[in-house]
């Protein structure tokens, strides 16, 4: 590979890497297996980077190789036991007035989205992410029916989690 | 306003997550080796076909020959092997060629159906050889009843055949739970997500 495609990819994913971030984030539960999963991303967009190069944005680009690993190709390695919990770990939130309720909802999302199968926590991720349906339809290679059927079947399940009384005064 | 569009807002607001790796981070890690499950795939699926093959290797093939060719089989095994590495030829192509097609940069539902496609090549090629091996031992069972039909009386053939059938089970079933552990294990999150995203297209059609 030439160097300068090296040092094009290396600064696209280091401008981008924090959707890998998400996705671990998302699809694992402790540290260890967050940088495995992000290791192997960084191991897939690399393998596939001269494929790509310019066919469509970077991130988007990035969002299905990224969720095509970490539903189809991640298995945990075994070295990396269940350890303590990744979602102790603080996640600020970057509000200008200090206000801690965004922070316990998405410590409560993240936590909700946990218990979701693998191609729900997909869907959720593209919805949380703002995708058009047409580019959730076209990552997961479904039809734009059944993307929209089973976002909403995803959102309920969601919200049955969340349960809304805990937070609704 | 709905109850998600809440949490939306606030998953929009985090910030980028602390524990960010530099290029040169990244550079190491994209260039470590893969432990992908298609790998693992791959990786068996080779092991299988180079045990399965040099097994030949270990056996004496001219006293087989011989052998043989005391019970009249050495046509049998002639043309069946002609025959044998013409598929095996064929098999290997197609694992070659199904390993190539696998991309992350296809749609999920697409990646996970040449997965799925790779690992029934590898059980077909691995059945194909069981079957072969059943077959040769079904034929030299009744080539050797044939030549000392005169020694043996009707239970004693009944006795070899039953004895025989009993071995090929055995030998199969082995075989197959062995398989169904190995990409079982392997294979068991794929599967039930490809079940799951495939679940929908056939209730709407």
């Amino acid at each position: 590979m030439p160097k300068d495609l090296e040092a094009e990819f290396l600064s696209d994913f280091e401008k981008n890497q924090n959707i890998a971030h998400k996705i671990c984030r998302i699809y694992t539960t402790d540290k260890d297996a967050h940088n495995d999963l992000f290791q192997e991303i960084a191991i897939q967009l690399w393998k596939n980077y001269s494929k790509f190069r310019g066919e469509a944005k970077f991130s988007t680009w990035m969002y299905r190789v990224a969720l095509n690993t970490a539903i189809s190709l991640y298995r945990r390695s075994i070295r990396t036991m269940k350890t303590d919990d990744f979602s102790d770990v603080a996640y600020k939130i970057s509000s200008t007035e200090y206000d801690d309720t965004e922070e316990k909802q998405l410590t409560a999302l993240y936590q909700a989205i946990h218990q979701l199968n693998d191609i729900d926590k997909a869907l959720i991720f593209l919805y949380l992410e703002d995708k058009p349906f047409s580019e959730i339809a076209e990552t997961l290679g479904i039809s734009n029916v059944n993307a929209r059927v089973k976002m909403n079947r995803a959102k309920e399940k969601l919200k049955t989690i969340l349960n809304p009384k805990t937070w609704i005064y | 306003m709905d109850l998600l569009d809440n949490y939306k807002k606030a998953w929009g607001n985090q910030v980028e997550i602390p524990c960010k790796f530099s290029a040169l981070e990244i550079y190491k890690m994209a260039h470590a080796k893969s432990s992908s499950i298609v790998k693992w795939i791959f990786i068996i699926g080779i092991l299988e076909f180079v045990l399965l093959n040099s097994l030949y290797f270990f056996m004496d093939m001219e006293e087989a020959y011989e052998e043989y060719k005391k019970m009249g089989l050495e046509n049998f095994v002639f043309y069946s092997q002609i025959v044998v590495y013409a598929i095996l030829f064929y098999f290997l192509a197609q694992f070659y060629l199904n390993y190539n097609q696998i991309s992350t940069t296809d749609s999920t539902r697409q990646l996970m159906k040449k997965i799925l496609k790779t690992r029934k090549t590898v059980r077909n090629y691995v059945f194909f050889n069981l079957s072969y091996l059943g077959l040769t031992m079904i034929v030299v069972t009744i080539a050797s009843i044939n030549i000392n039909i005169d020694q043996l009386n009707n239970k004693q053939i009944l006795l070899v055949v039953f004895l025989m059938l009993i071995a090929t089970i055995i030998i199969l079933g082995l075989f197959w739970l062995f398989y169904q552990l190995l990409y079982g294990i392997l294979l068991r999150k794929l599967n039930r997500n490809y079940k799951e995203l495939a679940q929908l297209e056939t209730e709407i059609s």
